[in-house]
């Protein structure tokens, strides 16, 4: 509408809108937390301008974008739902997928009635496996029932919680799984067109998702009357451009749109007002990767899954120090003693001193807490939080003022600048731990600003990226107090 | 009824409105730096955060809806401290410098109420400073990063300049330049220095002058919207003009002319003493003097060559209650129906078509309908340019999803959010307009039931306007016949639909029928009578529907009454006989003069000899007046050039009375400062004149509102009217009695005139010149957004740097034809006449036409454009002139 306009002010928003074939060296947290298992690589990594945070490869800290090996996966749950496909190596083509038996779900889905399908998701209590834990049955429900004559369906790949790496093998080993799902949540909801917002980070899986779109629409698996079928449905995929903050949905949609990639108020949720305005569904790549299943097995052999209010299965991530990193499906329920010591196997570089489950904007678990049971409401009882299953285990070599200065640079060069507690309080916060790693310590009296600011991004930031900085430092602070003591005098 | 326990205390409320404005409507004060009632709620500074039913994290108050059974707490200890704490952070950014330099600014008054002075160590950096704008000072350093800015830009005014540039604490705000704001597609309405609650935008003015110690709520002098404005003054001088947050037509907005071009009170060259022209050269003289001589030369010259050799010009510039005195001033005084006014060169032609098809020559709806219509057909208006608010509620409308048909023969900043932009030949407007009707007959697209009850002469117009084919009127316009199709099928089904028109359908040979033509359609869809729809001229000057209704016209007394009809109750109030013979038009005088038959004017607030089409022939009749009378606050160029006696007049920031806006409301004008020397404001000089020839008991008026209790007993219309009641916002004739609310939409059960208004068969006429090999090119004329017509205010303004001159607009390929560069001075020449001014290549119209404005003397653009006129008013064809370009 405003051609007189550029939109270099929009791009100005994202660190890697310009075309870069350098080598990148990942900040993330896992890296960070193996740093002394490659001095030299991270030095790199500290004196490259281009920042990049997550680059996926966290079972091989500290990672560079040239490193090509995969990690382990094993699936230790009792039903293979997630991971079980791929077990023996990527599925990328049609024929593949096919050969497994994939695209048939989505050809009995279309037969369906609307309602059972929705009655189905509902049934298996799945909840959004991105981070919040929203039952994915309401929100299907609640798209199905707007009137709009246009609705989107959206998968968030935007994996950009550092520590995690379970979305991007799904995209790059099992693209069609994410297509077919996709296709049946059209159906659902009564949406034709689809969108994949997927992270420039993982340009393996960039290349992989483009070609099995290319591919399902040469083969009617999506496009016009998609399997024959009167309904039509097809998937766009945008890649991103280098933001953390646009795994958040509204900043995703924002994004996609090609506006500023700001959190938008809520209400309206994206359900009523989403991409262009419309009614869109949005579920992250692993939620996604559940529903062929349900769809197969039906709602209720998935709720017999799991515990407590977490049913089925959840992939976790686990980093590199650990003396077996890698992808794992388990069952909920499983504590995080056992996630520490029988999956990881415990620490190659000595003990643990605590690990961050769902990436670095959570609480962290202290080893007194490993008793915990991986479940939504479990974790968040104690300040912790499932997540996206990333498992980031660090030892006696990162001090927790180390872990906070990163994570709350982390925090500051990702936030949008929309709201004040966070534009302002994560920098704050990060200048002042800045002080206490090099110096050693800050005035005392910085120690209530700390606290009150902490406290101000706690209470009134306007999405998560704020609210989880405060989660973290609350949790440093509470379980590592006598640590932190030196700090402030 | 919601209950809602507030900070312990139980309040009950109608509706569920945010907790923001629960709160303020109860004078609970919170902040919230990144609110403003203009916009949607935003949610970034956080600091409006309250605890709602003791909930485990605070909601903001400005997003958040009031529900029945609500605890609300606003002021916890707990509250404060996140609020300190996040002012704190803003503080550590901000110079203290700006704290002292303006301690009222809202973010500035928060600092200093949490005791937060001491925190602020942010630095004034040079580099985040702009003073590019003649108007507005930029200094980021005291930005706080609220946007009001950005989204005041783009959802108030729709221009979207200013814009957000990278993220988090690196996030920046810069105009759409990416260097300065000069440079930037900045429009300098400055709503976003009227939100930005920090001195990171601030009015230059306040600045040099200081800051306001009075405010005074008036209504603006330039346009016929009719913005209400709040202005500022210290001193006796204005220092600031701000919009009035409730005013209904301009909902707290205001363009560049209104609230910065204010200057011109002050201008070096305003006349402020009365002068008297003898041997040549003008002379300073004592009102008593200059009345004195007026009334002399008046009465002599009637006397000598007869009533019908003296005449009267109104002003649009002036009060309702002014042009009263003038046009009874004519008819008692001097005794004759020789008095017009401005409007017999704008809108004349729309208040004639629509007074006869539907019984009252003024828009029908209101500029609130432009939210509620799904349809706005724009024809021949510029409405960003020459009435920007209303253009600025047009692309808000658009961009909100309305459909936008603009008709236009230029690419006007509306087409850019138009569905269909039908960009037809200049002076081919009836053509299109019936090729529209014709297509909503062919394809069943009536409102029957309307026809049926409302409508009369449908059976006569079918026959007609079948002849009216698409292709037909596409071959003449230049056009598409589907485009045609699809703007009268997004007229007809996408209702209701609104159609709002200008110059560009009145200033033409066929002007009155043009209008007709858009009755016509409004008639068969029904899109009459009903919100969202209508015919709605965008009136050009300030009151000049006020003018004309108040009777400042050659055939017609106040209220719009013929004289016929009105003759007998006007008689008895003024108790002298009204005269009953028609009088001259503006240009009956013109041409009375140039036969020798007219022989004195007096011209009041109006430049005729630099504004009317043909300047030579307005020359020549001048040149043979015995008496010109100006009434001015410059000396304008009819001054200039053949006035003989100057009165000196006192601007409408300096005097009180009413003005009337395009949708008929009434509204006052306030004085804000004092008159400058000697000069007087037009009521009082037309009483010292009565006075002085003899009838001062009809004039013996105390104040304005003494004038408006006359109007009220003479115009029933008008008559619920009081001062009183528009001390609280303007009302909408019909107003006929005290407990009336007003009008917001005529015509809804009958028209004026009766149940039925007659559909009228129009023929087109070709435009009265075409280009041929002497003349290739066809001169269109209008307005620019930072110049209001004559200039005679606005170039004593710094709008002068924003545009400083008249240009031609001309195409990319004609202007390559030519081998002319952007800025190089060409001569036009018509077959009447020929100007002077440079080049400027603007794709905005097409090979083989031209634009120019006519705002400067120095161009004299109107030596150019042409002698025809309407065939039922007499409007001048101002938009089509077949001209050839010459080298300069």
């Amino acid at each position: 509408m405003n051609g007189k306009h550029s939109s270099a002010h929009i791009a100005s928003f994202y660190h890697l809108f310009a075309e870069n074939n350098a080598e990148q060296f990942c900040r993330g947290t896992a890296c960070f937390a193996a740093r002394h298992t490659n001095p030299d690589r991270w030095a790199k990594t500290e004196s490259d301008e281009q920042r990049v945070y997550c680059l996926g490869k966290c079972f091989a800290a500290p990672a560079s974008s040239s490193d090509t090996g995969r990690p382990k996966m094993e699936v230790r749950s009792r039903e293979p739902i997630v991971l079980g496909p791929i077990m023996d190596g990527p599925i990328r083509s049609v024929a593949a997928y096919t050969a497994q038996g994939g695209y048939r779900t989505v050809e009995h889905a279309l037969k369906m009635p609307r309602e059972e399908l929705l009655g189905m998701v509902e049934l298996s209590g799945l909840r959004g496996r991105g981070g919040a834990g929203f039952p994915a049955g309401k929100k299907w429900r609640a798209v199905a029932g707007q009137p709009a004559s246009q609705k989107f369906v959206v998968a968030n790949a935007d994996e950009g919680d550092p520590g995690a790496y379970i979305d991007r093998f799904l995209v790059e080993d099992d693209p069609h799984r994410l297509i077919e799902a996709m296709s049946i949540a059209g159906y659902a909801i009564g949406g034709n067109k689809g969108y994949i917002y997927l992270r420039k980070e993982y340009p393996q899986a960039c290349l992989v998702m483009e070609q099995a779109l290319d591919e399902a629409r040469r083969n009617g698996l999506l496009g016009d009357r998609i399997l024959g079928n009167g309904f039509s449905f097809d998937i766009e995929l945008v890649v991103g451009r280098g933001s953390y903050v646009c795994g958040e949905e509204t900043a995703l949609l924002n994004s996609i749109e090609g506006n500023r990639p700001e959190v938008r108020l809520r209400p309206p949720y994206p359900s009523e007002y989403g991409l262009f305005g419309k009614p869109t569904l949005i579920n992250n790549v692993e939620t996604f990767a559940n529903i062929p299943w349900i769809v197969r097995n039906g709602g209720d052999a998935f709720r017999r899954l799991g515990f407590s209010n977490s049913h089925g299965t959840k992939v976790l991530s686990l980093n590199s120090l650990f003396q077996a990193p890698g992808l794992y499906e388990v069952d909920f329920g499983i504590g995080v003693r056992q996630i520490v010591e029988d999956l990881g196997g415990g620490l190659q570089t000595g003990p643990i001193k605590g690990v961050i489950i769902g990436g670095p904007l959570a609480g962290i678990i202290p080893p007194h807490l490993f008793d915990t049971r991986l479940g939504f409401e479990e974790l968040a009882g104690i300040g912790a939080s499932v997540g996206h299953g990333g498992v980031i285990a660090f030892d006696g070599s990162t001090s927790i003022a180390e872990l906070i200065h990163h994570v709350f640079d982390f925090g500051a060069y990702e936030s949008c600048g929309k709201c004040t507690p966070c534009r302002l309080g994560s920098r704050s916060v990060e200048q002042m731990f800045r002080q206490i790693t090099g110096a050693g310590h800050v005035p005392i009296h910085e120690q209530k600003e700390c606290v009150d600011i902490v406290s101000a991004l706690a209470m009134t930031s306007l999405c998560g990226l704020g609210t989880g900085l405060a989660e973290f430092a609350r949790s440093a602070m509470r379980h590592y107090a006598e640590e932190l003591a030196p700090c402030f005098k | 009824m919601l209950q809602v326990t507030i900070d312990g205390r139980l309040h009950e409320f109608q509706q569920s409105v945010s907790i923001l404005h629960a709160l303020r409507s109860l004078h609970i004060d919170i902040p919230a730096l990144c609110y403003d009632d203009r916009m949607k709620p935003f949610g970034g500074c956080r600091l409006c955060a309250v605890q709602v039913n003791r909930g485990p994290r605070p909601v903001m108050a400005c997003d958040t809806n009031i529900s029945g059974g609500m605890t609300i707490e606003t002021h916890s200890p707990e509250l404060a401290e996140w609020r300190r704490s996040l002012l704190r952070l803003l503080a550590r950014q901000y110079p203290a410098s700006a704290i002292q330099q303006s301690p009222d600014k809202e973010f500035h008054r928060l600092i200093r109420a949490y005791g937060l002075e001491q925190e602020c160590s942010g630095a004034a950096l040079p580099e985040l400073m702009d003073d590019s704008n003649p108007y507005i000072h930029v200094d980021m350093s005291q930005c706080i990063s609220c946007y009001r800015c950005v989204r005041i830009c783009g959802e108030v005014q729709g221009q979207f300049v200013w814009q957000v540039w990278n993220r988090g604490d690196a996030t920046r705000i810069r105009p759409d330049s990416g260097t300065n704001l000069r440079e930037s597609s900045c429009v300098s309405c400055g709503a976003c220095v009227d939100t930005c609650p920090t001195g990171a935008l601030e009015d230059k003015s306040v600045l040099s002058l200081g800051t306001p110690t009075d405010w005074t709520r008036t209504t603006c002098a330039y346009c016929g919207t009719g913005c209400e404005m709040n202005v500022g003054t210290r001193g006796g001088q204005i220092v600031e003009i701000k919009p009035a947050l409730d005013a209904p037509v301009n909902h707290g907005h205001l363009c560049v002319k209104g609230r910065y071009a204010f200057d011109y009170v002050r201008a070096e060259d305003r006349v402020t003493q009365p002068m008297i022209r003898s041997g040549g050269a003008w002379k300073a003289a004592s009102w008593e003097e200059a009345i004195a001589f007026t009334a002399e030369a008046l009465g002599r010259i009637a006397a000598q060559h007869g009533l019908s050799s003296v005449g009267v010009l109104g002003s649009a510039r002036a009060t309702n209650e002014e042009n009263y005195l003038a046009q009874k001033f004519a008819r008692v005084v001097l005794g004759t129906n020789n008095i017009d006014c401005c409007a017999r060169v704008c809108h004349t032609p729309t208040a004639a078509a629509m007074k006869l098809m539907l019984g009252a020559g003024a828009a029908t709806n209101s500029f609130d309908d432009i939210e509620t219509a799904r349809t706005i057909l724009v024809c021949g208006a510029n409405a960003t340019e020459n009435h920007p608010i209303a253009g600025a509620r047009i692309k808000q409308a658009a961009l909100r999803g309305a459909r936008l048909i603009v008709i236009d023969p230029r690419k006007i900043e509306l087409t850019q959010y138009a569905a269909l932009h039908l960009q037809l030949r200049p002076g081919t407007n009836v053509a299109l307009l019936n090729a529209m009707a014709c297509t909503i007959v062919e394809e069943n697209l009536c409102d029957l039931a309307f026809l049926k009850e409302r409508v009369s002469g449908f059976q006569e117009f079918n026959n007609f306007i079948r002849s009216w084919s698409a292709e037909k009127a596409a071959s003449l316009c230049g056009l598409e016949p589907a485009e045609i199709r699809a703007a009268a099928r997004a007229y007809a089904m996408e209702k209701p639909a609104m159609c709002i028109h200008g110059l560009g359908v009145t200033e033409h040979v066929q002007g009155t029928e043009g209008v007709m033509c858009l009755v016509n359609l409004a008639l068969l869809t029904g899109n009459i009578g009903k919100p969202g729809a209508g015919i709605n001229p965008l009136r050009g000057q300030n009151n000049v529907q006020g003018a004309a209704h108040m009777g400042c016209d050659p055939g017609i007394l106040t209220g719009s009454i013929s004289l016929r009809d009105g003759h007998d109750l006007f008689s008895r109030v003024w108790r002298t006989p009204v005269p009953t013979q028609k009088g001259l038009s503006m240009l009956g005088m013109l041409d009375a003069a140039a036969d020798g038959r007219f022989k004195a004017l007096w011209a009041i607030g109006y430049d005729i000899y630099l504004t009317n089409a043909n300047a030579q022939a307005t020359r020549r009749a001048l040149q043979r007046l015995e008496l010109i009378v100006i009434q001015d606050m410059f000396l304008n160029e009819t001054a200039r050039e053949f006035g003989h006696v100057f009165l000196p007049a006192a601007s409408s920031f300096e005097k009180t009375g009413t003005f009337m806006n395009a949708e008929r409301r009434i509204q006052l004008v306030r004085k804000a400062i004092e008159p400058i020397g000697a000069s007087r404001s037009d009521w009082e000089i037309i009483c010292d004149l009565a006075r002085a020839m003899g009838k001062g008991k009809s004039f013996s008026y105390s104040s304005p509102e003494d004038i408006w209790e006359e109007i009220r007993t003479v115009w029933n219309a008008g008559a619920g009217i009081s001062y009183k009641r528009l001390e609280s916002g303007g009302l909408q004739w019909p107003c006929p009695a005290e407990d009336h609310p007003g009008t917001k939409v005529l015509h809804a059960i009958a028209f004026s005139l009766g149940t039925q208004a007659a559909l009228r068969m129009i023929e087109h006429r070709p435009p009265s010149e075409t280009p041929n090999e002497e003349y290739p090119f066809i001169l269109n004329t209008g307005r620019t957004l930072y110049h209001f017509n004559a200039g005679t205010m606005t170039l004593r303004t710094s709008n002068k740097l924003l545009r400083p001159r008249d240009c031609l607009d001309i195409s990319t390929e004609d202007a390559r034809r030519l081998e002319s560069s952007n800025g190089k001075s060409v001569r036009i020449c018509s077959r009447y006449g020929q100007a002077v001014l440079p080049i400027k290549i603007e794709d905005s119209v097409r090979p083989g036409e031209l634009f120019a404005t006519f705002h400067t003397p120095e161009v004299f653009l109107n030596n150019v454009t042409s002698p025809h006129r309407d065939n039922y008013v007499g409007t001048p064809e101002y938009k089509v002139t077949a001209v050839r370009i010459e080298r300069a």
